[in-house]
Formats: structure tokens, C-alpha cells, sequence
């Protein structure tokens, strides 16, 4: 059984909808990318799953438990079992790093504290930081503050951990280090969702890669597939146009 | 210029006039802290509250924003008593001066409201935060960071506004200069002894406010830099 399964989810802002039934399964460590134009739905899609945007249709199961996002402790949850990082990296600006890290698992879920700021200086030293924990975001640069998120969401010891775009907002020279930082992760294992225009390393990193359009999946296959040989029409004009860059 | 300086009969009312100094940073502190009570509810109303809560903030902050606060306090001194409202000078004053500042604090509070990012509300509820959470960890202390520096500048500002209470007999610093330059007529020295409690007043606060900024809501610049 698949690790989360998506099956026919929809969502709309206000009346216009944006994910027109998706359906869509991740395995344990597998790497999923989803790849499309702008406005095709994937940032809603993650964002759809951790219930920033309310899905208004479709079930979501993650293992064996079928999310209810009108339930507050459902979507507690689906928190506990996901985390998700933003293109604007949504650092809690009046906190240090150390804090933006360890907030969630000490005061929120409140685990032993010693031992959440040890796994933090780990997470920290991983990504490169190990000489920022009392830096301000705001004394960092994109993709420091980026690689700071990155810890955050894993300081919570999430299974599955999604990526909206982590890499947009950065200047291009600072790309690198957050994409060194992600395939550092799929290495070991990490499960991921990730959504990025970064096209070379999708096809290097992911192992399955899902092309979206107009809110809904166009075609899903391994890299090879999507890039070399893709089935539709549509695929092809958009990996055309991209690549071409 | 032929003025021969006197301090003596200055520095002989030097405890009359530092009394006033108290007097002048009670008003200051009532007027603050009611006026920044009231602004909070304000702000408050102007960014969640309906249309109708809105309209009527709006047009409160416009009315005291536009007209001057000696006016204001007439109102309250001279107009009310005919209501049977009958209010000391002291009174008045604080009162005037706090709602006066409700206006400009409320502007204040809304802009520290407004200032909170969508970002960081979003990255709190992912990471599983309650509302009540989200209000301690993340959104008071945004605001508080945001407003403190204009905050501060707006209580510098009441500590010399309150010399407006001169005006109808309380005695606070101005008040009491008034009082003694007229018996003595020692004009000259009197109110550059008044100004320099006023310049040490408005530095201790500017300097202990920036202290408290700095370690609490890691505000940089002001006086100390």
C-alpha cells in the first residue's frame, strides 16, 4: 500500500478551481516532482495536503489513516506526519534560528528539550548552518534562510516532507546549496513531494515526476519517460519550451 | 546685551519644579497607556471589525487627528460642565490627551496588525499551532517589534504635549515655570531650567526605551547605536 494516496482531490479560491481532481501515489522514499506551467495547481496541491488551502473535494490517506480536513485533530495529524517548506522560506522573523527550528517540536509538541536542540544542532550542522544558530533571518541570506526551513520541517522527524518551489525565490548562485541540501535528503531516503522548475535536477533526483496542467494531471511517468519520450502532446510542448531555455 | 543671568531664585524653586516634572509624567503615562488601551480596541475594529465598526473609527481618528488637542480639551473643560459633567484640570487634560493619542495609537497598532505576514501565519499552522500559539509565538511579538519604535516616539511626544495643561492651570513642569517666572520674573532662567528638566526627562526616556527595544524586540538605531 501506497505511503500517501491522493485520490480525486479538488480545491478552489472562491469560486475559480484550481486542483480539478488529482489522483496521485508516493511510496515510501520515493521522490515525486511535479512539474507545469505556472497555475497548473502544484503549489495548491501541497498546500491542499497540509490544509493551508481547504481541499473541497477527494480523500487523502497517509498510511493506513484517511484525512478528515474539517477535523482539527485529523489535521493535527496530517501535521505530525507531513511538513512542508515554502518558496518564501516563512521564517519566524523575530526568533533565531535555533528557535525557528526547535519552537514546533519543544513548545508544541513537547518533547524533551535537550534532546530537540541536539537533533536541531545536527539538522543545522547538516545543512551547513552550524555557525548560525543565534543569527536573526533577517542576518541571513535567501538561501541560508532556506536551508534554516529545511531544518525546521525536518526537526518535526516528518515521514513525508514537501517542497514548494524552494529554490524561485533565490538568486541563482545560492540555487545550488539548497538543491545540495535536497539531494542530500533523497539519498537518504527522505520521502518528498516536490514541485520546482529546476528541470536538471528533477530528472536527476526524482524518481517519478508528474506533469500538471490546468489543475490536472497530464501524465505521470519516471524521468526517462517525461523528458525523453513523453506520451502527450502537452508534455512535450512544455519540456520543449523549458529545456530550450 | 546688557541681561545680567540670575539662576539663584531658579535654582531655589529647583523642588517645586521637578514635583511639576512628576506631575507631567503622570499625564504622560495616563495618557498613554488609556490612549493606547483604547487604540488597541480601535485597531482592533479597523482591520477585523465590520463596515459599520470601521466607518465609525475612521471617523473618530479623522475628527482627533484634525483637530488640535488644545481645541479638544476645551471641549471637555468648558463645554461638558454645562452637560453637569464637571471635570478638574487635571482631569481634563489626561483625559484630552488620551483620547487624542487613542486616535494616533490606533493608527500605530493597525499599521503593527497589518504588518504581520501571511508567510509566517502560514509556516505556524503547518508546523501545528494552535490559534492561541500562533498569538504568543508568532503575531504579538511581530507586532510588538514593529510598533515599539513609533510607540516610543509617541510617548517622547506626550511627555512635552502634557505642557499644553499650562493652559488651563494644572501644574505640572510648564505649569509651575509659568507660576514662578510670574512672581519673580526671572523669566529667562526659569524656563532654561524648565528645558533642561524637559531635555533630561525626554533623554532618560528615549534611553531607557531604547534599552528595553533592544533586548526585547532587538530594535536597532534610536539614540543608541
Amino acid at each position: 500500500m501506497a505511503h500517501l494516496e491522493i485520490d480525486n482531490l479538488c480545491a478552489s479560491y472562491g469560486n475559480t478551481p484550481v486542483l480539478k481532481g488529482i489522483s496521485l501515489d508516493v511510496e515510501k522514499s520515493e521522490v515525486v516532482s511535479l512539474i507545469g506551467p505556472s497555475g497548473s495547481g502544484k503549489s495548491t496541491l501541497l498546500r491542499a495536503l497540509v490544509g493551508v488551502t481547504k481541499p473541497t473535494e477527494g480523500t487523502v490517506r497517509i498510511g493506513e489513516t484517511t484525512v478528515d480536513y474539517r477535523s482539527a485533530a485529523s489535521l493535527r495529524s496530517v501535521r505530525d506526519s507531513m511538513a512542508i517548506v515554502f518558496q518564501q522560506y516563512n521564517l519566524f522573523q523575530n526568533m533565531t534560528v535555533m528557535d525557528n527550528v526547535t519552537i514546533a517540536p519543544i513548545k508544541i509538541k513537547k518533547w524533551n528539550k535537550a534532546e530537540v536542540r541536539k537533533h536541531a544542532a545536527e539538522l543545522l550542522e547538516r545543512v551547513g548552518l552550524s555557525a548560525k544558530h543565534n543569527a536573526y533571518p533577517d542576518e541571513l541570506s535567501g538561501g541560508q534562510q532556506q536551508r534554516v526551513a529545511i531544518a525546521r520541517a525536518l526537526c518535526l522527524r516528518p515521514q513525508l516532507l514537501l517542497l514548494d518551489e524552494v529554490t524561485s525565490a533565490l538568486d541563482p548562485e545560492l540555487v545550488g546549496e539548497v538543491l545540495d541540501t535536497i539531494r542530500d535528503l533523497a539519498r537518504d531516503g527522505m520521502t518528498m513531494l516536490i514541485v520546482s522548475h529546476e528541470m536538471g535536477f528533477v530528472r536527476e533526483v526524482s524518481s517519478r515526476i508528474v506533469m500538471m496542467d490546468k489543475g490536472a494531471v497530464v501524465e505521470k511517468g519516471p524521468p526517462a519517460q517525461i523528458f525523453d519520450a513523453p506520451e502527450q502532446e502537452r508534455t512535450r510542448d512544455f519540456t520543449a519550451r523549458i529545456l530550450s531555455h | 546685551m546688557n541681561y545680567t543671568f540670575q539662576f539663584g531664585e531658579a535654582l531655589k524653586e529647583l523642588p517645586y519644579l521637578l514635583g511639576g516634572a512628576i506631575v507631567t509624567l503622570e499625564i504622560a503615562f495616563m495618557a498613554f497607556w488609556s490612549g493606547a488601551i483604547l487604540g488597541l480596541a480601535g485597531a482592533y475594529g479597523l482591520v477585523y471589525g465590520p463596515r459599520w465598526i470601521k466607518r465609525s473609527v475612521g471617523t473618530y481618528i479623522t475628527f482627533f487627528t484634525n483637530t488640535p488637542s488644545v481645541v479638544q480639551i476645551f471641549f471637555l473643560f468648558y463645554a461638558l460642565p454645562e452637560a453637569g459633567i464637571l471635570l478638574s484640570s487635571f482631569t481634563a487634560v489626561t483625559l484630552g490627551l488620551a483620547l487624542n493619542s487613542a486616535a494616533y495609537l490606533a493608527e500605530i497598532q493597525r499599521a503593527g496588525f497589518l504588518s504581520v505576514r501571511q508567510t509566517e501565519i502560514d509556516a505556524a499552522e503547518t508546523l501545528g499551532m494552535s490559534r492561541f500559539q500562533m498569538l504568543r509565538y508568532v503575531i504579538v511579538p511581530h507586532i510588538a517589534r514593529t510598533i515599539y519604535p513609533p510607540l516610543s516616539s509617541f510617548f517622547i511626544w506626550l511627555v512635552l504635549g502634557s505642557s499644553i495643561g499650562a493652559l488651563y492651570g494644572v501644574e505640572e513642569l510648564t505649569g509651575r515655570a509659568i507660576n514662578i517666572a510670574t512672581s519673580n520674573l526671572r523669566t529667562i532662567e526659569i524656563f532654561l531650567v524648565t528645558a533642561l528638566i524637559y531635555v533630561v526627562l525626554t533623554l532618560c526616556a528615549s534611553v531607557s526605551l531604547g534599552l528595553v527595544g533592544r533586548y526585547f524586540f532587538r530594535v536597532k538605531g534610536g539614540l543608541l547605536r
